[in-house]
């Protein structure tokens, strides 16, 4: 063959190569179901296995496709893809805020025959419960979930604070005992999380930010919570560094044993449990403070939802996918392999995870009381404002108070000219 | 072949090439410009016409003019700075005697580094607990992107670690064009260096800095991947530039028409100063083709 000829039969098999792609695509089976997931950890058997066995016990295929694991991206890939047919997948993982988000654009197939409301709140933790149900629809289910903790030097602090003035004393005492410790680190970057630990602050105040589906942003508690947060800082009791710390900036310092307190999720517990870590068998977990006593700690997490675009025959069989993935011994599978705390209650309580898991089972109460961040349609469109006016008054820019009012403004903007 | 006919033949050569541009330039431009008109939220399901609304809004939007500020501050002092930069890096890259081309191969190290990749390694030195600079300046260094008037200043500075070189390659370029002989007969009338180098050298070397300016500015003005990795416009926006602001009003806030017309103004400054930029070379080059 000569060069050109076969450059044009490599072009041909190309082409042909793309069309069948593109028919498997259009006509997929009921059988073949594609699930979109963000990778759990480093060792993909375990999970393999459950799909697996999905597999087997249903014939049908499981194609399994990574998400990008930042929330951000992920989210702009599921809203560019659905809202462009949304054909290349099935089943897909949602963080707790997108659900009513994606909900309302039409994007999520309603679950309510699988998974009733009543049974959804009876079995699964009331945060996650609450994230999935709109009116009195079921959209996605719970997965596993995340929830926000306050970690401490049990060497340095006798017994975990409940207050935000017991937590600040209790940092100005370890400080004088051991000079130079940072106090507490939190998470201050200019994103989501920042966002999550406002709201834990806000709630600890007593305040919500939610009425109807409008944000309220702009009330006396959130003013309060907000000046408690700069404050922090302001006085002290945070390093300046946490205007611009994420979760690992935060937990790799905290493992260095440069801080008395931490904010962060359960994932940070097995890291400082390492042999190798400098703070091992020096660490203890407990509620996040509040105004007068323990608050709840933000909800994270992820849930499955099915795509409405699927026709019927792939949707049955996606919800089977779900109740399979969903079930309490996968919780349990997840929990004990991966470290992911069960969404379901009845998790907590089996044997091998708190065998294996006893950490992640001990986190039964604080899992419990755990809150959503606002479950409105609104939420992720107002959320870059959002993150952007508290950013700017924790690094000290602006006051909370204008701060607030400015992020009222671009929220009842997003929210008023959609009504 | 008649003058016409070979005139016809040139203008079908260049249709292809056209209409490849056509679709994938203006193309594309023309639909952002009418999606700027638009109020679209697919999330939502919205999307309506709204003529010079979305225009209206960013008038009035203090995030959009300190995008437009942040952005024409980063442009103009990284800008300058590498320019500054880059003449003695030239110079010196010209005059080196014996290694040339490994000393040029490794002052490239750094523009070749993808940006993504030099601005984490920047944001690993600055890392407030355990980055080098924390190590070398306790406390202060601390809060280099933690507070809003040293942030913007940091990714200035990584823009001009990462980009001098190029500008240096430029002027190289241009060092290397200008005729050994010029100097030479000015030296033997007796011009110092610094003669040498001002009354010849500069303004011989004019187009090539010209040119560096024009590339140089129109890539800072469009400054995306420095500032994401960095701080992703945090603390409080004071770092954000436009590009920032229009992909997070596009993607993450779903604003569709919004987004597309700080994309538009984007645009159009980097229009604008590269037309300034255009006709400055311009003018030098008419005087010195008529001699």
């Amino acid at each position: 063959m000569t060069p050109s000829l076969r450059a044009l039969f490599l072009l041909a098999l190309a082409a042909a190569f793309g069309a069948a792609c593109r028919t498997r695509e259009d006509t997929r089976p009921a059988d073949r179901l594609i699930l979109r997931y963000q990778p759990l950890g480093p060792d993909p058997a375990p999970f393999r296995a459950l799909v697996a066995g999905f597999e087997r016990e249903t014939g049908v295929e499981v194609e399994v496709q990574a998400l990008p694991s930042g929330a951000d991206l992920a989210h702009q890939l599921l809203v560019t893809s659905l809202g462009a047919g949304g054909e290349d997948m099935d089943v897909f993982v949602l963080d707790v805020v997108w659900v009513a988000e994606l909900a309302r654009a039409g994007w999520l197939a309603d679950l309510s025959d699988a998974f009733p409301p009543e049974r959804v709140r009876d079995e699964f933790l009331a945060g996650p419960a609450a994230a999935v149900i709109q009116g009195d629809r079921t959209f996605a289910v719970p997965w596993y979930v995340d929830v926000g903790l306050l970690y401490y030097r049990t060497d340095l602090v006798p017994e975990p604070p409940r207050t935000f003035a017991a937590l600040a004393t209790a940092i100005r005492r370890a400080q004088a005992a051991a000079p130079g410790i940072a106090g507490y680190l939190w998470q201050g970057r200019q994103y989501e999380g920042l966002s999550c630990n406002f709201f834990e602050a806000l709630w600890g105040y007593g305040g919500a930010a939610l009425d109807g589906e409008r944000l309220r942003l702009d009330t006396p508690a959130a003013r309060v919570a907000l000046g408690w947060l700069r404050e922090l800082v302001a006085d002290g009791l945070s390093p300046r560094s946490v205007v611009t710390a994420t979760e690992e900036d935060a937990r790799r310092a905290f493992q260095e044993g440069r801080a008395v307190f931490m904010r962060n999720w359960p994932y940070a517990w097995p890291l400082l449990q390492d042999p190798a870590s400098p703070v091992r068998g020096k660490v203890g977990v407990a509620p996040l403070p509040g105004e007068t006593g323990p608050a709840a700690g933000a909800l994270g997490g992820w849930q499955l939802g099915i795509s409405s675009r699927a026709p019927p025959a792939r949707r049955a069989a996606a919800a089977r996918l779900v109740a399979h993935l969903t079930s309490a011994a996968a919780n349990a599978v997840l929990a004990i392999h991966y470290g992911r705390n069960p969404a379901r209650r009845a998790a907590y309580e089996d044997p091998r995870v708190r065998a294996e898991a006893p950490f992640i089972a001990g986190l039964l109460p604080f899992v419990d009381r755990a809150r959503p961040r606002p479950v409105t349609p609104y939420y992720m469109l107002a959320a870059d404002a959002l993150q952007g006016e508290l950013s700017a008054a924790v690094s000290g820019l602006r006051s909370p108070a204008e701060a607030l009012g400015r992020a009222q403004a671009q929220a009842d903007a997003i929210a008023g000219v959609a009504r | 072949m008649s003058a016409r006919s070979e005139r016809r033949l040139g203008a079908a050569l260049v249709v292809p090439a056209g209409a490849v541009l056509a679709i994938v330039a203006l193309g594309p431009l023309l639909a952002t410009a009418w999606l700027s008109l638009r109020h679209r939220v697919p999330v939502l399901g919205e999307d309506r016409f709204l003529g010079l609304g979305n225009y209206r809004a960013l008038a009035a939007d203090a995030r959009f003019w300190g995008a437009l500020a942040n952005t024409a501050y980063f442009t103009a002092l990284s800008v300058a700075l590498e320019l500054l930069l880059a003449v003695p890096l030239a110079l010196a890259l010209h005059h080196v005697g014996r290694g040339r081309g490994a000393l040029r191969a490794a002052v490239l190290v750094p523009w070749i580094l993808p940006t993504v990749v030099a601005a984490k390694l920047w944001a690993l030195l600055l890392q407030p607990d355990l980055g080098l600079l924390a190590r070398l300046w306790p406390g202060g260094a601390a809060a280099v992107l933690a507070r809003p008037t040293l942030a913007l200043h940091a990714a200035i500075l990584v823009d001009v670690w990462k980009t001098t070189p190029f500008a240096a390659l430029l002027l190289l370029a241009g060092l290397q064009s200008i005729p050994e002989d010029l100097a030479r007969a000015a030296r033997v009338d007796g011009a110092s260096a610094l003669r040498v180098f001002r009354s010849i050298t500069l303004p011989l070397l004019r187009p090539a800095i010209l040119l560096a300016l024009l590339f140089r500015s129109l890539d800072a003005f469009r400054v995306f991947d420095v500032v994401f990795v960095l701080t992703e416009g945090g603390p409080g926006h004071t770092t954000e530039p436009l590009s920032l602001y229009a992909y997070k009003t596009l993607l993450r806030a779903g604003s569709f028409g919004l987004g597309a017309a700080i994309s538009l103004v984007t645009f159009l400054c980097v229009v604008a100063i590269g037309l300034a930029w255009l006709s400055a070379l311009g003018e030098r080059r008419r005087p010195e083709a008529s001699p």
